[in-house]
């Protein structure tokens, strides 16, 4: 799908920008309108962006298959080990047991923002896992 | 065109059903927005009231919802539209 | 007036679901019905309120007076955001099982489909056809 050199310039120089707004999206999302899914799908659309401009091949070369799969599947893992915690904690399962900072900043809501995270995570790898096996061409 | 006709009466007459349930939609009773609205942000600590729902309250649900999105990402590796 | 356009919305879902014949068009058609369902339940939420269900007094005090009692119901709209999810989910593995079919039969019209799959003994795939040719598609079954 290599086929046009200005829309792989403009996009490699555009990807970088929202990959943060993604990462902004995810960790502001307890402040204001976001969360993880709402950053995880930027996050998943800067890398889809990535493969339609240049190519799976290409996009591989900077986000490996496995590691990307590794990440996803860590990342649920630990959604499970902190409902896990929070159960042995004497909480009840995806209780909260981290302080709750003043509200308004952005490490507060304790449980929520690491939630968040995790969440963003998985949901970018995974959108992009899905968009590397739909969009590969076969040499 | 027989298809055409008969998938149009088919559609019609379920929005004939339908409508009769869309102009019943009124406002829901507010205890429990007002439980959310009040209590929200001191039992969650967060200010954004929809993620102190599906984070907070209501957290098994985004639970299951991320075992789904996870099960289709492997059904989707595994099934492999793209090779031969 | 915007119950009767997400109604409109639905209807029109199913009707592309119910008349078209391309395997794809459906999957899209399923698409609309959810996004008509998503945008029903937010709006049945909204008619509580009048504002977002943020609380922004909290991070900027003292910017505009508000009533606590004005904010939209945010209970819909956190259960709409799983099904967003879910909508997702479903489209991608249609999309996918819609591309082995293809693969598989090498057609994506419904009517073809019926009788070859009716004929199927599991034998192996029709040989993919050259990259000149177009491969037909359902464009005749619109």
């Amino acid at each position: 799908m290599k086929d046009s050199e200005l829309v792989d310039i403009v996009s490699r120089k555009l990807v970088p920008f929202i990959l943060l707004f993604g990462c902004y999206l995810i960790s502001h999302g307890h402040l204001s309108p976001g969360g993880g899914f709402q950053g995880g799908a930027v996050l998943a659309a800067g890398i889809t962006l990535l493969c339609l401009s240049r190519g799976v091949k290409d996009t591989l070369r900077t986000f490996p298959m496995r590691r990307v799969s590794l990440s996803e599947s860590a990342a649920f893992l630990m959604i499970l080990a902190m409902g896990v915690i929070g159960l042995v904690l004497g909480r009840r399962f995806l209780g909260n047991f981290l302080p709750l900072g003043e509200p308004g900043q952005v490490p507060s809501a304790g449980f929520i923002f690491f939630l968040n995270l995790l969440i963003g995570l998985k949901v970018g790898t995974g959108i992009s896992l899905v968009m590397f096996t739909l969009l590969r061409e076969d040499e | 065109m027989k298809r055409t006709l008969a998938s149009l009466a088919l559609v019609l007459a379920l929005g004939a059903v339908l409508l009769y349930g869309v102009r019943q939609i009124a406002p829901a009773p507010g205890a429990l927005r007002d439980h959310f609205v009040h209590r929200g942000m001191e039992q969650t600590g967060s200010v954004n009231l929809v993620s102190s729902i599906y984070l907070g309250y209501r957290a098994f649900d985004t639970l299951g919802e991320t075992v789904v999105l996870f099960l289709a990402v492997a059904g989707v590796m595994v099934l492999q539209a793209g090779k031969q | 007036m915007a119950p009767y356009l997400i109604l409109a919305l639905f209807l029109l879902g199913i009707w592309g679901l119910v008349r078209k014949d391309n395997l794809i068009k459906k999957v899209i058609a399923l698409n609309i019905v959810n996004s008509a369902l998503i945008v029903l339940f937010v709006y049945m939420g909204s008619l509580s309120g009048s504002t977002a269900p943020i609380l922004v007094e909290r991070l900027h005090p003292g910017e505009g007076l508000r009533r606590l009692a004005d904010i939209v119901d945010p209970l819909p709209q956190a259960l709409m955001l799983t099904d967003i999810v879910i909508g997702i989910c479903l489209t991608a593995l249609a999309l996918t099982l819609a591309a082995r079919i293809y693969r598989r039969f090498g057609t994506l019209d419904i009517r073809r489909l019926e009788k070859a799959a009716a004929q199927d003994d599991g034998a192996p795939p029709p040989a993919s056809p050259e990259g000149g040719s177009r491969p037909d598609d359902g464009q005749s079954g619109e």
